[in-house]
C-alpha cells in the first residue's frame, strides 16, 4: 500500500483550483485523493467497468475507453437510464401491493369467520391450508424478485447504480428469510435505487422507516415499557458508527426512542404513534432529550465516526482491502462535508491514482455474483437460465435478498473456499457447456447418495437443473471464438484471455491454455470444444479475481 | 517458519520435484480404500484417533429455556409469557431441566453420556453477535486474533497434516479454522465437490487442469515479515497471504481433497434414517466421512435460527427438536458403524439471552449460556453452576464458567493436546472428559 500512501499528497493548492470548479453547494474537499489524467489505457477502462460494474464484452470495454478517463467515470456516475427503466413485476408496484395486502385481510377475516364453529383440530387445518397457498404465491414471488434484480444487474446500462444497490443491500441487510413478503424487499430495494449514490443520511432516516427493515430488526413490535433493542443497536453498530463509537447505555436508550413506529401490514405505511413511543426524557451520546427516532438519527450523524464507516466500506468494496488510515481520514473529511452525499466521493475515489494503482488492479476477489454476471456478460449471455443462476448463487454464497445475517456477507478471501472454488468452477462449465458430457454419464453409484442427500424441494430443484441443463443453447461460439480465429490457436487464445481476464497473463496460464487449444484443434475445432476450452480458462485461480 | 506446501516439498518430495498431488496422501487414501473396502468402516491407520465434532447453535441460544432453572422462582417471573413449567421438563436436578424438545439428550444424560456445562461465557462480554462469535471462535476475548482455535490447533499438533485434518460442512468456512498453515478445507456436497469436465479426452483435460490449480510460485507466500501483518479478513485463510497465493492454495486444496472426499464418502451406506433438516444432513454428511476412514479430526457443523427477539416460544422448541433428532440419528449411526467411541460432540453458540422476555415474546441479547457436551467419552452430568437469577448484570446472566476452560478440556482431556499454544494462555478445565 505504499504506492497508495504516496499518492496522497494533500494539496492546499490544487484544492483551492478545485474550489472554483466545484458548482455552489457541492461543498469542496479539503484532502483529495491525487488525480490520475484523462489519457488512460484500455486495461484501466477495463478495471473501471469490473469495479465501478460488472464488466463488460470487449466492444463495452472499448467503447469506455474512447471516451477518456473522466467522461467514462461521469458515464458511470450520473448514468441517463431512468431508474425505473426496468418495470417491476405486477405483484411488486405499489398498488398491486396495497391490493394485495387488503385481499389478505380479507382473506384473514374470512377465515375466522368460515371457522367459526369448528373443532379447533379442523380450524388448525383450514388455517394451515390457507397459509400454505399463501406461502407459495411468497414463494413463487421471491424468485421472481430475486431474477429480477439479477436481470437487471446484467442488463442495465448504469451498472454503477445497480452495483451501489448491491452495496446497500449488503449494508442494510435484510432477509426475505425473516422478512417474508416479498413485495417489501422490493420496495426496499426500490429504495437502495433512488439512493444509490444520493445522500447515505436521508437514506439512514428512511431505512428507519422502512417496512422491510421494520421486520428484519423488529422495530415493528418494540413498544413503550417494552422496547426492541435489536434495531437500536445494529443501526449504531453496523450501519453508521461502527463497534466501541458508543456505549450500552446509549443503545438501551436509543430503543426507547425508536419505539412508536408501526407498519400498516394491510396497505404498507408505517406511521409514528405517539402512544407506543416512549415519550420520556433519553440520554444518548451525552445529550438528554425526549428524543424519537429522526432525533437519534440526527444525533448518530453528529458522530464523528459517522462519516468513516462508510467511506472505509466503500474503498473496501470498490478498491481494496485494509484501506490506508490516511486515505479513511480524507474521505471522511470530504464525505462530512459533502453532507453524506455518496457520489462526489465516489467521484474522487475512480478519478485518483490510488484506484489504477497495479497492486489494487485485478487483485479483488469477485463476490458471487460478481463472478455470475460478469462471467455472463463477458460471454453475452442476456438470458441465462434463471433457476440455473438462482440455484448458483447458493452454491457460492451469495443469494440475493438473503445475506446471511444482518451484518451481512463476508467480503474477499471469505468467498472461496475449497466447496466454493469448484462450485465456480462447475458453474462455468455449464454456463459455457464445457461439462455437458460429464453431466450425463456421471457414475451411477453416486445416485443413491444424491438421493438421500437431498429433500424434496432440493430435488425438485435438481430436476429443474437437468431441465435448464438440456434446454441451455450456451453461448455464442460462432462469435466469443470466431473460426477465422481458431486455425491460429495462439490468436484464439489471447482473444479469449483480453475477453475473460482484460489483462496480460503469466505465461503458464497462457502456454496452457495455447497448448490445450493446439490439442483440440485437429481435424475441425467445434464450438463443444471451444466451450471446453472456455471452460477450463474459467477454471482457474485467476479467473477469481477482478 | 514454513507453510505446509514447503512442509511438503522440503520432506516428502524434494527441494526439485514438481507440485503434483502429494504422495503421501495419496498413499495415505490408497490404504485406507484397501482396508476399507470389505469393511465399509475405517480400519486402519487412526483407529484409535479421536475426532471432535464442533457444532455451532447460531444466533444466540436461549439457554434458559433449553436448560431451565424450574426451580427458581425469579425465572418465572422474568418470563410469564416463555417460562416453562417443570411438568413440561425432563429434569436434570433438583433445580434444572431440559428442554423438553430434546428427549434424546436426555436419554443420552440419563446413560452418563452427556455433560452439561452452565453459565459458560467470558469476561465483559459483547451483545453482538459478530464480535461475541468472533470471540468464540477465535478464543480471543479481545477480538484481535486473525487465527482460529481449531486452526491454532491444526498448526500446533498435526504439522504436515492433509488439508482434511479439518472439515467444515458449512458454505463459509468458520473462523475458527483460521489458520497459519492449515485452515482446513469445507465442503457441503460431494457429489459436487470435483471438477466436472465434458469432452472425449478428460484425463487429458484434467492434466491441463491439474497444472493450472497448482501454484505456480514455489516459494512460500507467507513468510518473514509478511505474516506480521494484518490478515485481508477473518477468514479460513493464511495470515498475509496475497489474494493470488491464497486462490492457489485453495485451488490445490480442493483437488487434492476433492477426489478421495467423494470416494470415501459413497462408500458407507446408513441404515439409520436422519431427518431432512440441515442440521440432520450435516452430520449424516459426518458421519459417512468418519465411516469412510478421513484423516480428520475435527468436523464443524453449524444449526442457525437461534436469534430469537420475537415469537419465541414455537421456533426456539422447534429448533432445539431439530438439534435432538439430528443428533439421535448421528449416534445411532455411529454405534452401528463401531466408531461412537471415538467421537464427542460439543455444542457452542455465541451468547445466551436475556433473562426478561422482551415485549415480542422473544429474547434479546444476553450473555451466559449452556454447551453441551456428548458422546462415550464423556463424563456424564452437569458442571459448572447455575448463574443467579436475581444477582444479574445489566439483566443478563452472570457466567462461573470460562468456555476456554471448556475447550482446554476437550484439547486435552480428548484431542490429547496442550491447550495452552492453542488458547494461548491456561485456563481452568473441568472434569467433563478424559
Amino acid at each position: 500500500m505504499a504506492g497508495w500512501r504516496a499518492a496522497m499528497k494533500i494539496s492546499p493548492l490544487r484544492n483551492h483550483l478545485h474550489r472554483s470548479r466545484f458548482p455552489p453547494g457541492n461543498p469542496i474537499p479539503l484532502a483529495m485523493l491525487q488525480a490520475a489524467p484523462d489519457e488512460w489505457t484500455i486495461f484501466e477502462a477495463a478495471h473501471l467497468l469490473r469495479r465501478a460494474g460488472f464488466g463488460g464484452s470487449p466492444d463495452e470495454i472499448k467503447l469506455l475507453h474512447s471516451m477518456g478517463r473522466h467522461r467514462a467515470v461521469e458515464s458511470l456516475l450520473v448514468p441517463t437510464e431512468p431508474v425505473d427503466a426496468f418495470p417491476l413485476p405486477d405483484w411488486a408496484n405499489r398498488e398491486q401491493a396495497v391490493a394485495d395486502m387488503k385481499a389478505r385481510l380479507q382473506q384473514f377475516q374470512e377465515t375466522r369467520r368460515a371457522t367459526r364453529g369448528m373443532s379447533a383440530e379442523e380450524e388448525e387445518k383450514f388455517r394451515r391450508n390457507s397459509q400454505q397457498e399463501q406461502q407459495q404465491l411468497n414463494r413463487r414471488h421471491g424468485i421472481e424478485g430475486q431474477g429480477w434484480w439479477f436481470r437487471r444487474m446484467l442488463k442495465t446500462k448504469a451498472p454503477l447504480r445497480e452495483k451501489m444497490v448491491l452495496f446497500w443491500h449488503d449494508h442494510f441487510a435484510t432477509s426475505l428469510q425473516k422478512v417474508k413478503q416479498p413485495v417489501l424487499m422490493m420496495m426496499q430495494n426500490e429504495l437502495f435505487r433512488k439512493h444509490a449514490t444520493g445522500s447515505f443520511k436521508e437514506l439512514t432516516h428512511e431505512i428507519l422507516q422502512d417496512p422491510a427493515m421494520m421486520l428484519y430488526l423488529d422495530t415493528q413490535t418494540s413498544k413503550k415499557g417494552k422496547p426492541n433493542e435489536n434495531f437500536a443497536r445494529e443501526v449504531m453498530e453496523l450501519f453508521t458508527l461502527g463497534e466501541g463509537n458508543y456505549s450500552e447505555q446509549d443503545i438501551k436508550e436509543a430503543a426507547r426512542a425508536f419505539t412508536g413506529y408501526q407498519l400498516n401490514r394491510f396497505n404498507g405505511t408505517v406511521t409514528h404513534e405517539p402512544r407506543q413511543w416512549d415519550d420520556g426524557d433519553k440520554t444518548i451520546f451525552g445529550k438528554t432529550g425526549k428524543f424519537d427516532g429522526e432525533g437519534v438519527v440526527d444525533l448518530i450523524f453528529q458522530q464523528s465516526a459517522a462519516s468513516e464507516l462508510v467511506p472505509r466500506k466503500l474503498w473496501e468494496y470498490f478498491v481494496s482491502e485494509n484501506p490506508p488510515e490516511e486515505g479513511v481520514d480524507a474521505l471522511a473529511k470530504s464525505f462530512r462535508e459533502a453532507d453524506f452525499r455518496i457520489e462526489p466521493l465516489l467521484r474522487e475515489i475512480f478519478r485518483s491514482k490510488a484506484f489504477y494503482a497495479e497492486k489494487v488492479i485485478r487483485n479483488q476477489i469477485k463476490s458471487p455474483i460478481q463472478y455470475l454476471v460478469q462471467m455472463l456478460k463477458e460471454l453475452e449471455l442476456a438470458d441465462p437460465p434463471q433457476a440455473y443462476t438462482m440455484n448458483a448463487q447458493q452454491q457460492l454464497g451469495q443469494v440475493l435478498f438473503m445475506p446471511p445475517n444482518v451484518a451481512g456477507w463476508d467480503w474477499g478471501k471469505a468467498w472461496i473456499n475449497t466447496n466454493t472454488l469448484l462450485s465456480r468452477y462447475n458453474v462455468a462449465g455449464f454456463i459455457t457447456k464445457g461439462s455437458q458430457e460429464a453431466a450425463k454419464d456421471a457414475p451411477d453409484d453416486e445416485a443413491p447418495m444424491m438421493d438421500m442427500q437431498m429433500d424434496r424441494r432440493e430435488a425438485m430443484r435438481a430436476g429443474a437443473m437437468q431441465m435448464a441443463g438440456r434446454t441451455w443453447a450456451g453461448p455464442d461460439f460462432e462469435k466469443i471464438a470466431p473460426r477465422s480465429l481458431r486455425e491460429d490457436p495462439e490468436k484464439l487464445v489471447d482473444a479469449l484471455v483480453f475477453r475473460f481476464f482484460q489483462a496480460p497473463l503469466g505465461k503458464k496460464e497462457r502456454g496452457t491454455f495455447v497448448e490445450y487449444a493446439v490439442s483440440k484443434k485437429g481435424a475441425i475445432f467445434t464450438n463443444k470444444e471451444a466451450g471446453e476450452l472456455c471452460h477450463l480458462m474459467l477454471s482457474t485461480p485467476h479467473y477469481q479475481l477482478a | 517458519m514454513k507453510t505446509r506446501r514447503e512442509f511438503l516439498r522440503s520432506t516428502v518430495l524434494g527441494a526439485s520435484a514438481t507440485w503434483t498431488v502429494p504422495m503421501f496422501v495419496e498413499r495415505t487414501f490408497a490404504d485406507l480404500h484397501l482396508g476399507a473396502r470389505d469393511l465399509a468402516t475405517q480400519a486402519v491407520t487412526g483407529k484409535d484417533d479421536t475426532i471432535l465434532v464442533v457444532l455451532q447453535l447460531a444466533g444466540g441460544n436461549d439457554g434458559l429455556n433449553t436448560l431451565v432453572p424450574f426451580a427458581d422462582d425469579a425465572y418465572h417471573k422474568a418470563r410469564p409469557r416463555l417460562g416453562k413449567k417443570e411438568k413440561e421438563l425432563i429434569k436434570l436436578s433438583d433445580h434444572v431441566g431440559l428442554n423438553s424438545s430434546m428427549p434424546f439428550l436426555g436419554s443420552l444424560f440419563k446413560e452418563g453420556n452427556l455433560g452439561v456445562v452452565q453459565g459458560v461465557g467470558y469476561p465483559n462480554p459483547n451483545r453482538s453477535h459478530f464480535v461475541s462469535t468472533s470471540i468464540w471462535e477465535t478464543a480471543d476475548t479481545t477480538n484481535r486474533s486473525n487465527t482460529g482455535w481449531i486452526g491454532r490447533y491444526f498448526d500446533n499438533a498435526c504439522p504436515g497434516a492433509d488439508p482434511t485434518v479439518g472439515i467444515s460442512l458449512n458454505k463459509t468456512q468458520p473462523e475458527s479454522f483460521g489458520a497459519l498453515k492449515n485452515p482446513g478445507v469445507c465442503l457441503s456436497s460431494p457429489e459436487l465437490y470435483r471438477w466436472i469436465h465434458g469432452g472425449g479426452e478428460r484425463a487429458q483435460a484434467e492434466e491441463f487442469f491439474a497444472s493450472l490449480n497448482s501454484p505456480e510460485h514455489d516459494d512460500s507466500p507467507v513468510d518473514g515479515a509478511s505474516i506480521d501483518m494484518p490478515a485481508g479478513g477473518k477468514t479460513g485463510g493464511i495470515q498475509g497471504e496475497d489474494n493470488l497465493a491464497f486462490l492457489e492454495r485453495v485451488a490445490m486444496d480442493a483437488r487434492v481433497s476433492s477426489a478421495k472426499i467423494l470416494e470415501l464418502a459413497s462408500k458407507y451406506r446408513t441404515k439409520v434414517t436422519y431427518e431432512g433438516t440441515p442440521i440432520a444432513r450435516s452430520l449424516n454428511m459426518v458421519s459417512r466421512l468418519i465411516a469412510g476412514g478421513m484423516p480428520t479430526r475435527v468436523y464443524y457443523v453449524s444449526h442457525g435460527g437461534f436469534d430469537t427477539h420475537n415469537q419465541q416460544i414455537n421456533s426456539h422448541d422447534r429448533l432445539l427438536s431439530q438439534l435432538d433428532g439430528a443428533l439421535k440419528s448421528f449416534f445411532a449411526d455411529l454405534k452401528a458403524q463401531g466408531n461412537d467411541k471415538r467421537v464427542v460432540l460439543m455444542t457452542f453458540s455465541e451468547f445466551g439471552r436475556r433473562v426478561s422476555e422482551n415485549a415480542s415474546s422473544g429474547t434479546d441479547h444476553g450473555r451466559a449460556s449452556c454447551m453441551f457436551l456428548a458422546g462415550e467419552a464423556v463424563k456424564g452430568g452437569l458442571f459448572g453452576k447455575y448463574p443467579s437469577l436475581t444477582d444479574l448484570d445489566a439483566g443478563d446472566l452472570k457466567h462461573n464458567v470460562d468456555f476456554r476452560g471448556v475447550y482446554a478440556s476437550v484439547l486435552e482431556g480428548w484431542l490429547k493436546t496442550s491447550s495452552k499454544p492453542v488458547l494461548r494462555g491456561d485456563f481452568e478445565k473441568l472434569g467433563v472428559i478424559g
